[in-house]
């Protein structure tokens, strides 16, 4: 191990020892609560959401058409990623009765818009692809594809 | 546990080099141990995503995994440094300060802070997708240091899923889900996350820096979702994210802001509110005819009531109110000077702070001390009038502070008392 690398590794060390000691110190905190917390999120994420993700694009890789199924995959990323950040949003419990200036959009419809923009994006990709490509993916366009490379699919990057 | 290193062959007294050698040697039997390899479990045990070849995307590499990892840790040192701007500012230890201008600097560092970590979401979870077969590997510890490598790994996951989690739950103000006092526990598991990524980043650095600079050959499919392409799409939700919120500080972007937490315009006077007088249970106390300013100095106390201020001579400051939230918000506030009340009180406005409470009996941010900086700052107000008209309830009535460059939780709304301190 390089003196960086383990500069990196001793400084590291350092901070998530005064993480924990801060924390147990600290009066505002209760360490159990912290620690659930942390674990609730681990497993949400490593046992449950990644696995969903995992599931539907092998789903989407198995029915959907060769054209589509790159802009399928694109717009369920930034779908899902924009779904996470709107979910406690649109689920509104940090609404209170005496502060309409907290929370005051009308956030299903605010997600059903970008949603709608993601999509649309797709879709045009796709019309667009099975234009340029209209037999479906079978061995012989694969050749096709290796004497003329394509470009990265970026379509799917959806613009307000 | 300690045996001399090599006994008999350097009796003299061991100074500096000899302690340094046996250091050494404790230090190599220490890795040693900890590398000692560990008997692989049944292979029987081998099943689900345990099994090779279960995880069948071309799209995974070192490659994108660095690339992704490089962008992360950039996010996460502008959301670790802004955080730890915004709390020090907030619990100001002896060495540090802060500045009254510029004026917007906390709403850049606090707009930052907030719109860095939601646009870092995509890129952690493309990130840890791309590492997802890894938390399957096999044997799942080889030896006591492999062990907690991973453990030091899943620190960083949880932490740093943690902040962004909890960040985004804040800024949506729903709290039901976390067990904690959100100020701290983001707070403290922010060391967590950037220690446990210091270390993460120098175990990995050799296969950082070989992923980097030689490249990949492209394994995926022609017509397939590239590497590229797959960080464009990354970037884009990190975008498109942005797009939908930065007009909460962003005031131009707001009207396509559509999943902005607070719209810079909306609220009683076109201004957010984030503590009303009603949840500060303050309501008839600001309302009271009787109210007065008292102004504390330590040799001289002025009572002032509401026609009192209005009688001294008022200034005008074009100031935002920057919400740790992230939401920033410009508005026309007059009133009287800090600088001149703390005159009124025999203190030398140049050289103090103050201390400033508000009607509230109870609250963690119902008192604030003001420091020099801003104290003497003439653009700090103690507001009477937001565009022209007397103060919203909710906007701090009868008396706010507002004050350039510094957090919205500390702009003290429905101010009783100033207690100035020189501090010379």
């Amino acid at each position: 191990m390089t003196a960086a690398r383990r500069g990196l590794v001793t400084i590291g060390a350092v901070g998530m020892g005064y993480a924990v000691l801060g924390a147990l110190t600290d009066a505002d905190i209760k360490p159990f609560g912290v620690l659930i917390f942390l674990a609730g999120v681990l497993v949400a994420h490593d046992a449950i959401l990644l696995p969903m993700v995992i599931g539907v694009g092998a789903i989407a890789g198995r029915f959907l058409p060769g054209s589509a199924r790159t802009p399928v995959r694109v717009a369920s990323v930034i779908s899902l990623a924009v779904c996470v950040v709107a979910l406690p949003l649109v689920l509104g419990y940090g609404r209170s009765a005496d502060n309409p200036s907290a929370l005051p959009l009308a956030y299903g419809t605010g997600l059903v818009e970008v949603l709608a923009a993601v999509w649309g994006a797709a879709l045009l990709a796709v019309v667009v692809r099975a234009r340029r490509d209209p037999a479906p993916r079978t061995s012989t366009r694969i050749r096709a594809g290796d004497a003329r490379p394509e470009r990265p699919p970026e379509s799917g990057r959806a613009k307000q | 546990m300690v045996r001399d290193d090599d006994p008999g062959l350097n009796p003299a007294p061991a100074r500096m080099p000899g302690a340094a050698t046996r250091a050494r040697a404790f230090v190599t039997r220490g890795v040693t141990w900890l590398q000692q390899p560990w008997p692989a479990p049944p292979a029987a045990l081998r099943r689900g995503p345990l099994h090779t070849g279960i995880f069948t995307s071309r799209l995974r590499s070192p490659r994108l995994t660095s690339q992704l990892g490089i962008a992360l840790a950039a996010g996460f040192t502008i959301c670790f440094v802004t955080g730890l701007v915004s709390h020090l500012i907030q619990h100001p230890p002896s060495w540090f300060w802060w500045p009254s201008r510029p004026i917007g600097l906390y709403r850049i560092t606090q707009g930052l802070h907030v719109a860095t970590g939601l646009a870092t979401i995509p890129l952690l979870g493309v990130k840890l997708w791309s590492v997802y077969p890894r938390l399957f590997s096999w044997p799942p510890a080889r030896s006591l240091a492999h062990a907690i490598e991973r453990a030091s790994i899943a620190t960083l996951v949880a932490a740093a899923l943690f902040q962004l989690i909890s960040g985004t739950l804040n800024i949506a103000r729903w709290y039901g889900p976390m067990p904690f006092f959100f100020t701290a526990g983001h707070y403290w598991s922010a060391w967590l996350a950037v220690g446990a990524l210091l270390v993460h980043i120098g175990v990995k650095l050799p296969i950082i820096r070989a992923a980097l600079t030689h490249a990949a050959p492209e394994r995926t499919r022609p017509g397939g979702l590239t590497r590229r392409g797959l960080l464009a799409t990354a970037g884009g939700a990190a975008g498109v994210i942005t797009l939908g919120t930065v007009g909460q500080t962003v005031a131009p972007l707001s009207r396509i802001s559509v999943l902005a937490p607070r719209r810079p315009n909306v609220g009683p006077q076109h201004l957010p509110v984030n503590k009303t007088a009603a949840g500060a249970g303050v309501r008839d106390l600001a309302m009271d005819p009787a109210y007065r300013l008292i102004v504390a100095g330590p040799g001289r106390r002025v009572s002032l009531s509401l026609a009192d201020l209005n009688g001294l001579e008022q200034h005008t400051a074009i100031l935002p109110i920057s919400c740790v939230e992230g939401w920033s918000s410009t508005a026309t506030w007059t009133g009287v000077r800090l600088r001149d009340l703390v005159a009124l009180a025999g203190v030398d406005p140049d050289d103090a702070e103050t201390y400033i409470e508000s009607l509230e009996a109870h609250g963690r941010y119902r008192a604030t001390t003001v420091p020099p900086p801003h104290t003497r700052d003439p653009l700090t107000l103690i507001a009477l009038h937001l565009y022209g008209e007397p103060l919203h309830p909710d906007h701090g009535y009868p008396a706010r502070l507002i004050a350039p460059n510094r957090p919205g939780v500390l702009q003290t709304k429905w101010i009783g008392r100033i207690t100035p301190r020189s501090t010379s």
